[in-house]
Parts: structure tokens; sequence; C-alpha cells
């Protein structure tokens, strides 16, 4: 063994190894090859670098010099070699998963919230805006809560605006128990428990007895609201419920006020926005009258507010109830009150 | 109420369109809910007159008349079939191309072989009154073809009068309403009887037992009355305002009610025994006979009229069949009389008899009327029916009571309504209504909540108050309030300004609703539909879910609109399963829904209200697609959604235990009992429901699953303040462990137990594997666990090492677990 000799073998080990790396189709041949000639262990450059003790002391560096520039050599091939490999088997894989983009994507349930509930909400957010709080009051009531505190004795002419539905249930020292017909008696609730200032919401279920149409369920939901404090007025009622209209309606659509009927409020009020479907010009929904009732309201009855422990003297306010069926059948454009319990899933999946 | 312009025009001006006028009333408070144009619907019907009536040739039935139907020669002939015709009388005429109500055209057509060239038209035809027999025979005077629609067309206004407002629900009350809108005068009826013969009181006796429940009663006495039909005019006055007419004399008492408010009833004379009328309570075991000729028993609350021999009417609501004023009457005996309105009301209520009547007079009548009543009937009864009025009436109240004087401070108008008006104008407001007004004095009592609730003025207050006269017809007017909205009222609502509230904020409280929202956001989110269900719901609905017709926790409705609709909801699923019912219908049969509603139960006598979320899937949970099965839903996804939502609500973990399910409601197999690990409390059940009760609904699933949550157990666990648990800095390590254990131990037990054994470093178990079959027992199955550990600290081999051998050797003891090999 000499010098020429080691440089020759180290010479053909480097074309060998070149050819081989160059002839590596995958990563699984490259690494073969890897192994085969710069193995730390049984690589074949390894083998001849093993052979170095046998030759002078002089020739080892330069031995040791031209095994390194092979070893770089076939490094840096088998390293291009592999960015190559990568990037082809890249370009197989990009290839391979070509799809159809145009295929729709997997399916989500869709999922809805009920528009009835929607719009008890967005009430609320609105009258939110003006400090007004939620509460919340039983289905089942009291003929003492629903009608006497409110001024509605037992056979007064007035019951005839409410057809009730009572309990079948012993009388409890007169007091019948029958489900709300309004929301009207969490008024006295909440003033019951609660002192001046008051700004209040209260919706909830009610039931009446009525015969089932587009317009008439007897179970409904309404929205009560009551401002107690001792300066409010008439005006501030006009005010705020001509900012409700308008947040739910839009902002230009007029308003109208006039004298209404309600034993728990005087003056009474009936509140009328400009029909929405034909703004004001007169058709079947409106009674060709041009405007809608969307609620009733009022200055709070000075024996409702005794009833509820607040001196009339002292505090005065309001209260407005509205029907949220007949609010969401405006806002949505619904012309059958039937469809908010019927749940069809054509009618859920458009809210 | 409905009001005919043309009669309303009798006691007021009207320069108003229809439209206009509607509108003045609406705003006033009279709401104007429709404007009917009677006329509106015939077209080319005009006035004619008959020249001749001949037999048809062909036909025995039928007439052949010539008919002039203008000033000219015009001359129709025309085949009619009725034979109240004679030459002279002036008649309705549909002349060829003519239309009649219901769309009904008129031809020149060949009746039995004779041409026709039009038709004469009846009353009913018309819709103008009910007789269907004869042809229309109008008053002589009729103008010769002018268009029937501007002889006898009408607008009729249908006027909401409000329960307060009885004095309203007249013409004159309206034309009152009318007058304060415009400014225009009221012009009451010329009211005076022509008397003679001899005195009322010969003839007639009334006897009041009891005053309170009749305080007045006004008597009259007719004798040689004809009874007949009213006047043409009458009858359409009548028909427009919508009532029937039926003779001279009940119509002249209708007329009456109508015009000044106050019901009239007559009696045949000849009925009344002795001329004595009794007002009185019905006794034990009394029935009677009334108009309607059903024999009715009566109760002894019932105030009756009465004579010596038994009941005549029931006092204010109907009259009897016995002393009915019919064909043969001569004599008869008008009642003009004032009832207590409650014990009207109840009457009514206790025999489904509520007439236009009874409806006045539960609003209270105004003392006067009663008087007024009477001679206005006997008046309009001797111009229609003839005969003749006796001398006086028999009145057991003439007094008229003073009208009521209620003080009242100027000051709170301003105050309530949030505009100043000052007392000169509140003064002249008022008037326009009919209401005086005179200084107060010092300690006039001004009645604040009710009449009885009186403050007295100082010398200060009364210098600046005010006393108001009310007229006896507005009997709403008793307190201080009533004065300040009819002020309100005259002046008009729309001259209150908006103002925004300045007044103090109330203090924050938070929204109950603030949970329940985000769990209808989350679940919607999930893809589930929210619906909302009946509350009311039928016993057949509880009876599905074993509870009895007759089980005493459920809230019965007395008078429910309907059997399916008669008992509180002790559960939402019966609502769900209708809406998985009707979906299906519709071929929707993949349903996820979800509602947050309240249950009702009795308990302990008291009615118990709970919020509850409940959910129901069938069908596919996962949907179909083009490189995707679909996957029916499963209790395993019901469990897995309420867990997740309970943990993204802030309640913590949810976990699900065995439990008996609820026969032929709850799979027998597949029902769990919820519970929450933070607070122990069970939140609900979860599972299928049994096969028979999907097919008990003719549901066409034959699996659902369900889910029931008490929502105040589930939102009262998700504390009021979260707290973040600090992060570790080293990462967590995770083991596997699979364990055999035999069928009759829970995968929830041997959960728990791993959780238990594995001390505070366990952050997560997740079951990621259970296998079933060879080499295993035959009942027995394989649990792989994945274990997360933490610390805040990196964790040593041999720590995790007995972390998971102390789970193996507690799962071994307590529940018989091997490690699987
Ligand atoms: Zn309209």
């Amino acid at each position: 063994m000499d010098l020429a000799s080691v440089s020759a073998d180290l010479a053909a080990l480097r074309q060998r190894a070149l050819a081989a790396v160059a002839d590596a189709d995958d990563l699984k041949e490259l690494e073969a090859a890897e192994t085969a000639f710069v193995g730390r262990k049984q690589g074949a450059l390894t083998a001849v670098l093993r052979g170095i003790g046998a030759l002078p002391a002089e020739d080892r560096p330069r031995v040791g010099a031209i095994a390194n520039e092979v070893r770089e050599a076939v490094e840096e091939a088998i390293a291009e070699r592999r960015a190559r490999l990568a990037a082809i088997a890249l370009e197989v894989r990009l290839a391979a998963e070509r799809v159809d983009v145009t295929l729709p994507g997997r399916p989500l349930r869709r999922g809805s919230l009920h528009p009835l509930v929607e719009t008890t909400r967005e009430i609320a957010r609105i009258f939110g805006q003006f400090g007004f709080v939620v509460y919340e009051s039983p289905e089942v009531e009291t003929d003492s809560l629903n009608f006497q505190a409110l001024n509605i004795p037992a056979d007064h002419p007035a019951r005839d605006l409410w057809d009730t539905l009572y309990v079948d249930a012993p009388t409890n020292d007169g007091d019948r128990l029958l489900l709300r017909t309004h929301t009207s008696p969490g008024q006295m609730r909440v003033m019951r428990q609660t002192r001046p200032p008051i700004r209040a919401l209260l919706p909830g279920r009610c039931f009446r007895h009525e015969a089932v149409d587009a317009s008439h369920g007897f179970e409904f939901f309404q929205v009560e609201g009551l401002m107690v404090d001792e300066g409010t007025t008439m005006a501030h009622l006009r005010g705020l419920l001509d900012e409700f209209a308008h947040a739910l309606f839009g902002a230009g659509r007029p308003t109208r006020f006039r004298p209404g009927y309600y034993p728990f409020t005087e003056p009474s009020v009936a509140f009328d926005i400009q029909c929405v479907v034909c703004d004001g010009g007169g058709c079947p929904a409106c009674g060709r009258s041009g405007w809608m009732t969307i609620l009733g309201a009022g200055m709070v009855h000075p024996v409702v507010l005794r009833n509820g422990g607040i001196d009339p003297e002292v505090y005065q306010g309001f209260a407005f109830g509205m029907g949220i069926d007949r609010i969401a059948m405006l806002r949505y454009g619904i012309n059958d009150i039937r469809y908010f319990l019927e749940n069809d899933a054509r009618f859920l999946e458009q809210f | 109420m409905r009001v005919p312009l043309s009669w309303l025009r009798e006691y007021v001006d009207v320069d108003l369109s229809p439209e206009a006028l509607a509108e003045r009333l609406t705003l006033l408070g009279m709401e104007v809910k429709g404007i009917e144009r009677r006329g509106d619907d015939w077209r080319d019907v005009v006035v004619g007159e008959l020249l001749a009536v001949e037999p048809h040739p062909n036909a025995d039935r039928l007439s052949l008349t010539r008919v002039r139907v203008d000033g000219g020669g015009g001359v129709l002939s025309i085949v009619c079939g009725a034979t109240n015709i004679a030459p002279g009388q002036r008649v309705p005429v549909a002349l060829p191309g003519a239309m009649l109500p219901g769309e009904r055209r008129i031809e020149r057509t060949t009746k039995m072989g004779v041409v026709s060239e039009g038709m004469l038209c009846s009353g009913d035809e018309l819709r103008l009154t009910t007789d269907a027999e004869g042809i229309l025979i109008l008053p002589a005077g009729t103008p010769l073809g002018a268009r029937l629609a501007d002889v006898y067309g009408d607008v009729v206004l249908d006027v909401d009068v409000k329960p307060n407002r009885g004095d309203a629900l007249s013409l004159l009350g309206l034309a009152r309403e009318v007058a304060a809108a415009t400014g225009a005068m009221v012009r009451w009826p010329a009211i005076d009887v022509a008397e003679s013969g001899d005195e009322a009181a010969s003839h007639l006796v009334v006897e009041v037992e009891d005053p309170a429940l009749c305080p007045r009663f006004v008597g009259r006495w007719m004798d040689g009355v004809a009874i007949g039909p009213s006047p043409l005019d009458v009858q359409l006055r009548l028909m427009a305002a919508g009532m029937r007419p039926i003779s001279n004399v009940v119509d002249a008492s209708n007329y009456v009610m109508l015009e000044l408010g106050k019901p009239i009833h007559t009696f045949d004379a000849a009925a009344v025994a002795g001329g004595r009328l009794i007002v009185r309570h019905a006794r034990a075991g009394e029935r009677l006979e009334t108009l309607d000729h059903v024999v009715r028993e009566l109760t002894t609350d019932t105030l009756l009229i009465a004579d010596r021999t038994g009941p005549l009417a029931i006092a204010g609501v109907m009259g009897g069949a016995a002393s009915e004023v019919g064909e043969g009457t001569t004599a008869i005996v008008i009642e003009s009389a004032i009832f207590d309105p409650v014990s009207i009301r109840r009457t009514g209520q206790r025999y489904g008899l509520r007439s236009e009547a009874s409806l006045r007079f539960e609003k209270g009548q105004e003392h006067r009327l009663a008087r007024l009543g009477a001679d206005r009937t006997a008046q309009l009864i001797a111009a229609w029916a003839g005969g003749r009025v006796a001398r006086g009436v028999v009145d057991t109240d003439p007094v008229e009571p003073p009208p009521r004087r209620v003080p009242f401070r100027p000051s709170r108008v301003g105050r309530l309504l949030g505009v100043d008006v000052t007392a000169d104008e509140q003064q002249a407001l008022l008037a326009r209504v009919g209401i005086a007004t005179e200084g107060a004095v010092a300690g006039d009592l001004v009645p604040i909540a009710r009449s009885s609730d009186l403050m007295a003025l100082d010398a200060v207050s009364a210098a600046a108050a005010l006393v108001a006269i009310v007229p006896g017809h507005r009997r709403d007017i008793a307190i201080e309030t009533d004065l300040i909205e009819e002020v309100a009222r005259v002046r008009g609502y729309e001259t209150i300004p908006g103002e925004r509230p300045a007044s103090s904020m109330p203090g924050y409280r938070p929204d109950p609703r603030r949970g329940l929202d985000d769990l209808r956001e989350l679940l919607a989110g999930r893809g589930l539909d929210e619906v909302v269900t009946h509350a009311l719901i039928g016993p057949e609905d509880h009876g599905r879910l074993g509870l009895a017709a007759d089980d005493p926790a459920t809230i019965r409705v007395a008078n429910p609109v309907s059997l399916e609709h008669s008992q509180l909801r002790r559960s939402l699923l019966p609502g769900l399963l209708r809406v998985l019912i009707e979906n299906e219908h519709q071929r929707r049969h993949d349903v996820a829904l979800f509602e947050v509603g309240s249950i009702h139960r009795f308990r302990d006598g008291a009615p118990v209200e709970s919020l509850v979320l409940g959910i129901l899937l069938a069908g596919d949970w996962v949907p179909g697609a083009w490189d995707q099965a679909a996957r029916g839903a499963e209790m395993a996804d019901v469990v897995g959604l309420l867990a997740w939502l309970v943990d993204r609500a802030g309640a913590g973990r949810l976990v699900a235990e065995t439990t008996a399910s609820l026969p032929t409601v709850e799979h027998p197999g597949r029902t769990a009992l919820l519970r929450l690990v933070s607070s122990g409390a069970e939140v609900g059940r979860a599972g299928e429901l049994d096969p028979r009760l999907l097919a008990a609904v003719d549901a066409r699933a034959s699996r659902a699953a369900f889910a029931t949550v008490d929502v105040a157990a589930l939102l009262g666990a998700v504390p009021a303040v979260r707290r973040l648990v600090p992060l570790a800095r080293v990462p967590a390590v995770e083991r596997d462990l699979a364990v055999v254990v035999g069928d009759d131990v829970p995968a929830g037990a041997v959960e728990a137990v791993i959780r238990d054994a594995a001390g505070p470093m366990l952050r997560d178990v997740r079951l990621f594997d259970r296998y079933r079959g060879a080499p295993l027992g035959a009942e027995e199955s394989s649990l792989a666990y994945r274990l997360r550990l933490q610390a805040g600290r990196t964790l040593t081999d041999a720590e995790i090492e007995a972390i998971v051998a102390g789970v193996v050797t507690a799962l071994g003891e307590r529940l018989g677990a091997r490690l699987r090999s």
C-alpha cells in the first residue's frame, strides 16, 4: 500500500459514490448510498481511512486531506440530491392532490335562533340602552295580581278585554289561579320588590281564551315596560317610544300617539307607527288607515302605584306593553302568527 | 258600535269626509276600526216604478212586469217571481249589466220564453234588509230613475268604544264626541209624547224589592197598537247599525237603545197579570222560557221582572217568550229601567246571554235616560204602530241626583303630561266635553287614586285648584287623573312632545336571561334549531309520559280552548316530538331541536314553575355528503353535546350515570342521569327515547336522542367570577393505559377511579378506544385511556410510573379490572 494506490482508490471511490448518488431515485436509495460510501461505521470511505495507518507517517496528512475532500464532495452531492428528490416528491404529491375545487365543502348543521326569542332580545337591547333592566315573573298568576291590583275588580266590564284561562284549583281566600293574560302583573311584582327609580322590562308568555287564526293564538308573548320616578312624564313616554320605534323600524318612520284604554294606566295611550307595508298610503294590512298599532301604554294609574306601595303624590311613571309576536311579524314580514309555534324547518332556517 | 253617518248627522253636523272624521274620532280615543260604504256594491241599480203587473204567459208562479226606470219614456219588461208587487209601486231595478252584492251580475235573459230586461230586487239581494221573499217596496216619494246608492247608500263607521265609555255606545254619545272634536253643536231629538186617556198608573204598578239592584224603573202603558213592520227608513237604519228589524214595537225599543244608549224592554200588557210588575230575585225552582225559546232554570241570584204568577223576564238580559210583543199584541208596557251593572254582568255570564242591552247595562246608565228612554219609545211606537199613550209614567225614582263634583289641581296636568297647559285652557278644553268648572275652596277633597282616596286642599292649594262639575253621562270621571286624561284627550295627544327622560337611573341588575342566551347561542352554533312550542298540551301528551290524566301535580285549565291544550306541560318532550312529526310530514326527517321553556306542576298545592332546556335529535346528526357517510343521532351525540355545553357555559364537568329509565318513555338501556361534578347536582337526563314512544306519536324515526336539563341547576353552578389556573412551564406527559373490565363495570366508574387514584397531577383523562372480542372473555371489554399528567415542574419517570401503577392497583382492587397485556 502506497500513497499512489490509496489516492487512486479514493478517486475511484469518489466516482462510484457520485454515480450512486446521482442514480438514487428516491430517498431510500439515497440513504443506502450514503451509508455505503460515507457511513461512519461501515462506509467505504471509512474503510479506506482505516487503512491509512499502514502508510508512512509523512503521507498520512496528504491522504487525510484527499479523503476529506472526497467526503465533502460526496456529502455535498447527497445534499443536492436530497433536495432535488424532495422537490420531486413534493411535485408528485401536489400533482396527486389536485381536486375539483368547486366541490362543496363538508356540510355543517346550520342551526337557528327562534325569531320570537330573538325579537324579545332585540327589544331588551334597545330599552337596555335607556337603563331598563329585565325582571321575570311567573306564567301562573293570581287573579289579584293579574287583575285586581291593576285596577280591574271582579265583574268589571273591562274584564271583557281579556278572555281568561283559569286554573282548575280551589280558590285561596277567593283568589283564583289563572294563566296570566298579560305581562302587566309583573309591574306589581317589580314595584313591590324595589323602590323608584324603576326602569324595568318584563318579557314573557301570556295566555288568552281565543280562537286561533292568522293573527291570534291562545298563547302569545309580550314585553312589559315600567318606569317610575318623581318626574317621569307622558312626554318621556312619547320620547322613549319614538326612540324604540325608530330603532326597530327605521329612523324616519313616523309615529302616532293617541288615546287608548287600559284600567291600569291613565292617561292611556295607543302607539302607532306608519304602516310598514304601504308607508302610509293605506292597504289591507293597516285597515287602509296608513297606521299600525304596535303597543299600548300610559301613565301608571294612581291606584296601581298605591297597590305597588308607591305614593302617587310623590312618584309617577309610565308603563307599556307590546305583543312580541306582532312586532316580530312586522319586523320580518310574517303574515301568520301560527308559524311561530309550528316550528316548520322551512321557517326556522330563515332565522 | 256601527255608526251610519246619515243617522249620526241627525244629531250633529259633520262637514268632514268619512276618512277625516274617522281620524278625528280615532285621535280622540274613539277608534274607528273600519269604514263601510253601503251601496258601493250596487252598480246600475235604479229606482223604478211598476206600470203593469201581469201573469207570465208560460208560468203560473211568475209575473211579467213593465217598469219605468227614468223620468222619460224608458220602460223595461221584467219577469218577476215575487207576489208583493202592484202597479204604482216604486221598486229597486237592476238594469241589464248591473252588479249586486256578492259579485252577482244581472243580464238580459229569457225566462220561460219571455225576455226579461233586468231584475226587481229584494231587500236581501241588496243586503239592505233581511227580507228575501218580496221585492223591496220603496216609499212613494223615492225619486224615479235615481241611482239607488244615491238614495239608500250610506257610510258606516265601526267605532271601538272602550269599556269605560258606555255613554258613547249610542249615536247621541258619539255625536257628543264629534262635537268635542269639531266644535259643532249636538242636536237632541225632540222627545215629546202625546198622552191621552187614563193614567198609566191605573194600568200599571211597579214594585221593586231590592232598589240597590234596580235603582230606577220607569214604565209607560199604551194600547191600540197595531203590530207591523217599521217604516222602511227605520229598517234601513237598524240594518246599517247591525240590528235586524223585527216589528214596529220591537224596532222602536232597539232604535232608542242605539239612539240614546238606553236599553228598553216592551211587554205584551195582556201577559202581565193584574198589571203589576215586580222586580225581584228568582226563587228556588223557578224557570222561564226566554225569547230564544230556551227554558231556563233560574238561580236565586237572578234578578227578574215578574208578575204575581211568576217570572216574565230576566231583568236587563232577556225577555220571556210568554210576554213577548207579537202579532196579536194591542196593549204594551214599556220598561225603561236602570239595573245594577255587576248583577247584570253576572247574570249575562251565568246564562251565556250577553246582548246589546246587557252590555250597556253592565257599563252603567245615566239616571235621566230612564225617563227619556221611556218617553222616546212611546213617541216612536205611537208614530210607527199607532195607539194611545196613557197619561204619565210609573217612576220609582224620579229625582235626578246632582252632578258629581271632582276637585282637581290644574298644576298636576303639566306635571303628569310634561307639557304646560294653563288652567284657563284646561277649563276651555273640559267645557268642550260638557264639564263645567269653578274655583275650589279650602277643605275641598281631591280624589287621588279612587273616589274614596281623598286629600284635603289647604287654602294655598285651593286657590289654584278647580272643581269639575261632571255631567251625568260621564260615569268614568271620578278622580283627579280622570280629568287630566280628559284634558290631554281633548287637547290631542299629538300636542305632547317626545322627550328623553333625564331622571336618575336604577342600580345595576344582572340580566336574568344572560346565561340562558349564552346556552342558546352555543346550541344554535352547534347546529341545533331553537323552537318555541305550546305551554298548554293535552292529557294524551302527558299520558304518553306516564302521567295519568288526573295526576294531582298536573296544572289543568278549568276552561280550556280544547282538550289538547288543557294542561300546563310538565315536560318539553311532547312539544319537541310534535315538531319532529310536523317536520317529518314535510319530509324533513333530520331534526336537531332545542327549546328553553317553563314546565309547571303543583307542589303542596302551590304552582311551581321551572325553566328547562330540552333537546331532541332525530334522523342524521352528522349530515351526509359526497365523501362522507351520514350518521344518525345516538345517545353519545347528545351526551357529548351536553358535556361540551356545560363546560363552555362555565359549569365544569358533566358526568352521565346509570339510572332506571322511565318505562315506555326512555330507552331502557340508553338513558343516563346527568350530574354536575362541581356542585354534585343532578341537572337532567339524556339518552334515547323508547321506540314505543316514537311509534305512539306516529313518528317515522325509530331512534331519537333526547336530553332535558334543569336550567337553574346548570346556571347555578356557573361561578360568578372565573379564576385562571396558572399555566405550567413544562409540557404535560401522556400515558396510555388499557384495562379489561367485566360488563358490570360502567366506563363512568372506571374513569372515576382513574381520576381519584391519579391524584392532583392528572389534568385530563380520555377514553380513546373500546374493544370487545377475542381474546377477551364474552362479557368483558377493554377500555384504553390516555392520561395527561402535569405538575408545575418536570415529572420524573419514577413519579409517572408510580402514578400509573397506583391507578392500575386501584382499578384492580375496586373494580376487578386488569391491565390488558
Ligand atoms: Zn298599510
